[in-house]
């Protein structure tokens, strides 16, 4: 689909909207696809490079909701 | 700690669970709304349930909004089909700045400090004319005027010196 195909809503308001929740649903996808990649033994590397953000940012942002979710965290890359 | 106090502490408390519950890292508007529906026995509770929005109401109406605002733009979260994410850690999250808004205002609108009450809270998140919660607001068919009126009202009633 090529940016001319979205559509983008009349109403400023919904356009706006639009961009808030789609934001909220891309971070509530980014915690559960970075749970699955984790749980099924990818590495922090991989995700990051995968995601196209740095090991850290990404380690940042999910390290301590996995470890307490007890995710088993592979520390190096292979 | 003086009542109003430990109110804006419970209430800031919870909004920061709801917050970290929908996986948001700040404290929102919407988050501090659900935090005063839940508050039993309060003003602005008994104000939001005279207006028919108890707790699971305000949840159902901002769930609403988010599908809504993601339809509008050809997306569906039905699409979606990932396992849900662990629950966030429990690093508290910062306010964020519709939150932050919502907090301003409720200030502002007591002539004074010792005059803040809990319905003032509710009275700085409904002030809000355009986001998330008038939004949700709007499509539960909610009148936000006849609302801000009753707010108003019960703090009329509640005997500020």
């Amino acid at each position: 689909m090529s940016a001319s195909e979205i559509p983008v809503p009349q109403d400023p308001a919904d356009a706006l909207a639009a961009v808030v929740a789609l934001r909220r649903l891309a971070d509530q996808l980014e915690d559960a696809a970075v749970e699955q990649a984790m749980r099924a033994g990818w590495s922090w590397p991989q995700v990051a490079e995968a995601l196209g953000v740095t090991r850290q940012a990404v380690h940042r942002k999910h390290a301590k909701r996995l470890i307490a979710a007890g995710v088993k965290l592979r520390r190096r890359s292979p | 700690m003086s009542p109003i106090d430990a109110y804006l502490h419970t209430v800031i408390m919870e909004a920061a669970t709801e917050a970290r519950r929908q996986g948001s890292a700040t404290i929102e508007a919407q988050h501090l709304l659900l935090a005063v529906a839940a508050q039993e026995g309060t003003a602005p509770q008994r104000v939001l349930a005279s207006a028919g929005l108890d707790y699971q109401a305000v949840l159902a109406a901002l769930d609403r909004e988010f599908d809504h605002s993601l339809s509008a733009v050809g997306v569906s979260r039905a699409a979606f089909n990932l396992p849900r994410p662990s629950m966030p850690s429990k690093r508290p999250p910062d306010i964020g700045a519709t939150g932050k808004l919502a907090l301003e205002r409720a200030f502002a609108s007591a002539p004074r400090k010792k005059d803040l009450r809990p319905a003032h809270v509710l009275l700085g998140i409904l002030q809000a004319e355009v986001g998330t919660v008038p939004r949700a607001l709007a499509l539960a068919g909610v009148d936000r005027a006849d609302l801000l009126n009753r707010v108003r009202d019960a703090i009329a009633g509640d005997g500020v010196e």
